[in-house]
């Protein structure tokens, strides 16, 4: 293929079409067409983690991911992860313990939050730090995220 | 910008064709290094061939001769848990699961991060010190390159414009043998300042095998065999090993970057191989 073609993604448990050239990123459709802007465009260097999203359960950059090579894979964005509409606790969590300030980071912190609950229900401070350490928060609010995280752990 | 073209073929001769027609064609694997630059701006491939349907690049497989040979595609998470690095070849898997943050490690591969040689990058160090080889697809068939020459200059390596890394293979673990990866970075994630391998045997208080590789301190790993065989059957005494030490900051040509000075690292680099070797030491003292 070359310029811009009609791909079909499966985005949180949906099947939802989308144009894309060969360069054209996840986030970009995601944001742009598809209209989910819970994940962010910060860096777009895959640095910053606040477009984190999960491919095949997997943790992925959705600035770094290229939307035609997602196609056919399981993509949950942040989105995804409400609980018939409502808060997951996770979520919850987040705003029971004010870790948002400006909201920027937090998407992404809250899709990594759930990737390392799924691998480890009960992460100690130290494993949190580990599990986030791909994602910034310049508000510099990284306590109260991890209480959030811990808060929920083992629920 | 013309836009790009994308492919996504199955077999590594497809693979191979592609990239033999056109030389601004770029594989994609894991696009955590290709995409990145593609958004800075940095490169503009004219192809972009996904490299996702290629079956073969995706095993982990232990070959009849022993080595273990590990896909280009294999992601740097999947690296980290491979059963089969065992013993001194640990180091690969400890590199593994340092590089960048678990997303990165979610995403990126081994192909992906050999073939770029970011000189700063943390499996280059490992499979230097391992021995390991680069298995290579080109126009003019297969070949495998030991990681000692595959690794040339800053950002280049032995891979030609039309070459695609299949696998790396590495070797079985010296018997008896522990290893150590240890990375120096200014925060957690980070590209490292330094990064030291060291793969050690010991009979009593004999060293009986010795690899250690230095990273972050040059355009390619540094590896002095030769300073390396003088200190098997001796002991780890400290003489010897300032003297090992010196010729590795001899043979060192570091450069002042964001992360340090190179004259920080040459001042670093005997203590962090001294520290290394210790802790290969006392691991090898809980084994026994």
């Amino acid at each position: 293929m070359s310029s811009s073609e009609t791909i079909a993604l499966k985005l949180n448990g949906e099947v939802r079409e989308a144009a894309a050239g060969p360069t054209t990123t996840l986030l970009e459709v995601i944001r742009d067409q598809l209209g989910l802007t819970g994940a962010k465009k910060g860096c777009n260097q895959g640095v910053c983690g606040a477009c984190t999203v999960l491919i095949d359960d997997k943790l992925a950059r959705a600035c770094l991911s290229l939307a035609v090579n997602s196609v056919g894979q399981d993509i949950t964005t942040i989105e995804g992860l409400t609980e018939n509409g409502e808060p997951s606790p996770l979520q919850q969590s987040f705003v029971d313990n004010g870790a948002v300030q400006c909201g920027f980071c937090t998407s992404g912190m809250i899709v990594s939050s759930h990737a390392l609950l799924q691998a480890n229900p009960q992460p100690s401070i130290d494993d949190v730090r580990d599990g986030l350490s791909g994602n910034v928060c310049r508000c510099s609010g990284y306590r109260k995220i991890i209480d959030a995280v811990r808060g929920v752990a083992g629920d | 910008m013309t836009e790009a073209r994308y492919f996504e073929p199955e077999t590594v001769d497809e693979v191979v064709a592609l990239l033999a027609a056109d030389e601004d064609a770029k594989c994609v694997a894991g696009g955590a290094s290709l995409v990145a630059m593609m958004n800075a701006r940095l490169v503009e491939p004219s192809q972009l061939i996904s490299l996702r349907h290629v079956e073969e690049l995706q095993k982990i497989e232990l070959n009849e001769d022993g080595w273990l040979q590990i896909g280009a595609l294999v992601r740097h998470c999947d690296v980290v848990i491979a059963a089969e690095l065992t013993e001194g070849n640990q180091v690969l898997s400890q590199a593994a699961g340092l590089i960048a943050n678990p997303v990165i490690r979610d995403m990126g591969t081994i192909g992906g991060s050999v073939g770029h040689f970011d000189p700063a990058a943390d499996y280059p160090v490992a499979l230097a010190a391992l021995g390991a080889e680069i298995e290579i697809a080109g126009a003019n068939g297969r070949r495998s390159v030991p990681a000692g020459e595959f690794f040339i200059d800053w950002y280049e390596t032995a891979l030609a414009p039309s070459d695609l890394i299949t696998s790396i293979r590495v070797p079985p673990a010296p018997v008896g043998s522990a290893g150590i990866y240890e990375k120096l970075a200014k925060v957690q994630g980070d590209m490292g300042i330094a990064m030291v391998a060291v793969v050690m045997a010991m009979a009593g208080d004999a060293i009986n095998y010795l690899a250690v590789s230095v990273g972050g301190c040059g355009p390619t790993p540094i590896r002095l065999p030769d300073a390396e065989q003088a200190l098997i059957g001796g002991s780890v005494d400290d003489a010897a090993l300032q003297d090992f030490s010196n010729k590795l900051v001899a043979a060192s040509d570091p450069v002042d970057d964001v992360r340090a000075s190179a004259a920080y690292r040459k001042v670093l680099i005997p203590r962090f191989v001294a520290q290394a070797i210790d802790k290969a030491k006392a691991k090898l003292g809980e084994a026994s």
